[in-house]
């Protein structure tokens, strides 16, 4: 099979803002091999056969597992953040069942039905508060104004982290969050400052587990961490410790680029902007329609466990898999018309919250923030324009967004 | 939740769930929890004539579930409009 190599233009800054075109000359290959032994799926047949899949495991990630110093105690230390978390702290993004099911389905009790419902009002305070602190301007900075404050606040307070230590963790959480970038792992001094935001947010974990098993709240932590029938805790301090980050990062990272993205199409889509303030009905429509054109996380790595045989073409056992949701989502062969924004569209058969085993837990949680957020901001901005078009963006090809979206106003309402 | 037994009888709404397609991802649970609830991990139970109220909920339903299973029809007098 040829090699090709243009997933490294996927993962090149210069095509940040634009990675479609990419995606389609992939899509000529559904299964294609990238030169540095990486298999790229992105037709939405291909990625859908593999998603439920056994074979591609999530547990350990592209090869990256080598000896550098001869000494094993520093070797461990230099390692990436995902080697590391394979020999400790795994969470269950980075496993398979059985672990995996036995970990979510804690998550999923926490993540109740009524939980998530009770959110719908002090999700629509905050977006008002966080309008409100923005009146009187004729600019708004959307990422640093709202879609990121938003989901931040409403993480906290489900797991029961203090506002008041926020701060503090939100360089962890990005630079966290660079575990997911394939080619974070390449640079020495990016895994060093992995390693130790990942100590520092444990060890800011586990004190706050102690705490709340001291004094439990009606937080998720709270209730992950409390003790099973003997009395004995349900989940180890290990796997409690890697639940808490997991949902943390995820929620600093993950629902502000929905917003963002979800902003930004709309106003590169005026027409829709306007039914959308007209008829906030729209707004699932809406929601939908910006997971699969401009999805906030375009890719997830697996490995191959045996060989697999997609699309005609073979992934020998041990490869990395690399199923690219974001071109899944703009497949002629799935989509009429895919690379036009139409909220009306049936069938929207989307990646834009993954799918199988590893489908998005907070993907309810983050449909909310988004519709409350876009419905408020098409509301009360008053004639929204767009101050760059492209927005700067974030360094990540997979948890993709813009950096800053800064929006010229005429008032708000 | 309630369920088909106790329906309400002048319901103007029917749903229809492909349970073939149907993968328990449950986001129709949290879309539309008077309407859709999970039993065990994966046994789906629904409400297929849900009250005319309910209307908002189960649209959200049919947006948000993942394989496209959930369809809602309105039910008039003499025909069913397929939405």
């Amino acid at each position: 099979m040829a090699e090709d190599t243009l997933f490294a233009e996927v993962l090149d800054q210069a095509n940040r803002s634009d990675p479609y075109p990419i995606y389609a000359r992939l899509r000529a290959n559904p299964v294609s091999r990238q030169r540095d032994g990486s298999f790229v799926v992105s037709t939405h047949a291909a990625i859908r056969s593999l998603i439920f899949d056994p074979r591609l495991s999530s547990e350990d990630l592209p090869p990256s597992h080598r000896p550098r110093t001869g000494n094993p105690l520093k070797d461990w230390l230099l390692n990436p953040i995902k080697d590391r978390i394979a020999t400790a702290h795994r969470p269950l993004i980075f496993r398979d069942p059985p672990d995996h099911d036995t970990l979510r389905g804690f998550v999923m009790r926490e993540f109740s039905v009524p939980r998530v419902r009770a959110l719908h009002e002090p999700v629509g305070r905050e977006v008002d508060r966080l309008i409100d602190a923005c009146l009187g301007r004729d600019q708004v900075c959307l990422v640093e104004d709202l879609s990121y404050p938003l989901p931040v606040a409403v993480i906290c307070d489900l797991l029961g982290v203090p506002e008041t230590d926020e701060p503090q963790f939100q360089a962890w959480a990005t630079q966290l969050a660079t575990a997911l970038e394939p080619d974070a792992r390449h640079d020495e001094a990016s895994r060093h400052k992995t390693v130790a935001a990942f100590d520092a947010i444990s060890a800011y974990m586990r004190n706050l587990i102690r705490q709340k098993r001291r004094n439990p709240g009606a937080d998720m932590i709270s209730g992950l961490a409390a003790s099973g029938p003997q009395g004995k805790p349900v989940m180890s301090d290990f796997d409690l410790i890697s639940t808490a980050i997991l949902l943390l990062v995820a929620g600093h990272e993950t629902t502000v680029n929905l917003i963002t993205n979800g902003m930004l199409t709309l106003l590169r889509h005026p027409e829709e902007l306007e039914r959308l303030r007209a008829d906030p009905e729209r707004a699932p429509r809406v929601i939908e329609e910006v997971l699969r054109y401009e999805p906030p996380v375009h890719f997830r790595t697996r490995k191959a466990l045996g060989t697999i045989t997609v699309a005609g073409q073979t992934i020998p056992k041990g490869a990395p898999v690399i199923l690219l949701f974001a071109s899944g989502n703009r497949d002629p062969a799935r989509f009429a018309d895919p690379d036009r924004f139409d909220p009306d569209r049936e069938d929207n058969q989307h990646f834009g919250f993954g799918g199988g085993l590893h489908y998005c837990v907070g993907a309810p949680l983050a449909r909310i923030e988004a519709e409350i957020a876009l419905v408020a901001l098409c509301r009360r901005l008053v004639r929204p324009r767009l101050m760059a078009d492209p927005p700067p963006y974030r360094t990540g090809a997979s948890l993709r967004g813009p950096e800053r979206l800064g929006i010229h106003i005429d008032g708000i309402v | 939740m309630d369920l088909p037994s106790d329906r309400d009888p002048t319901a103007s709404l029917r749903v229809v769930v492909d349970l073939n397609r149907c993968q328990g991802y449950a986001q129709c649970c949290y879309a539309a929890p008077g309407s859709f609830a999970l039993r065990g991990h994966e046994i789906l139970f629904y409400d297929p004539a849900p009250p005319a109220a309910h209307r908002g909920e189960i649209e959200r339903a049919v947006q948000a579930c993942p394989v496209r299973a959930i369809s809602l029809q309105a039910v008039t007098a003499d025909r069913v409009d397929t939405q």
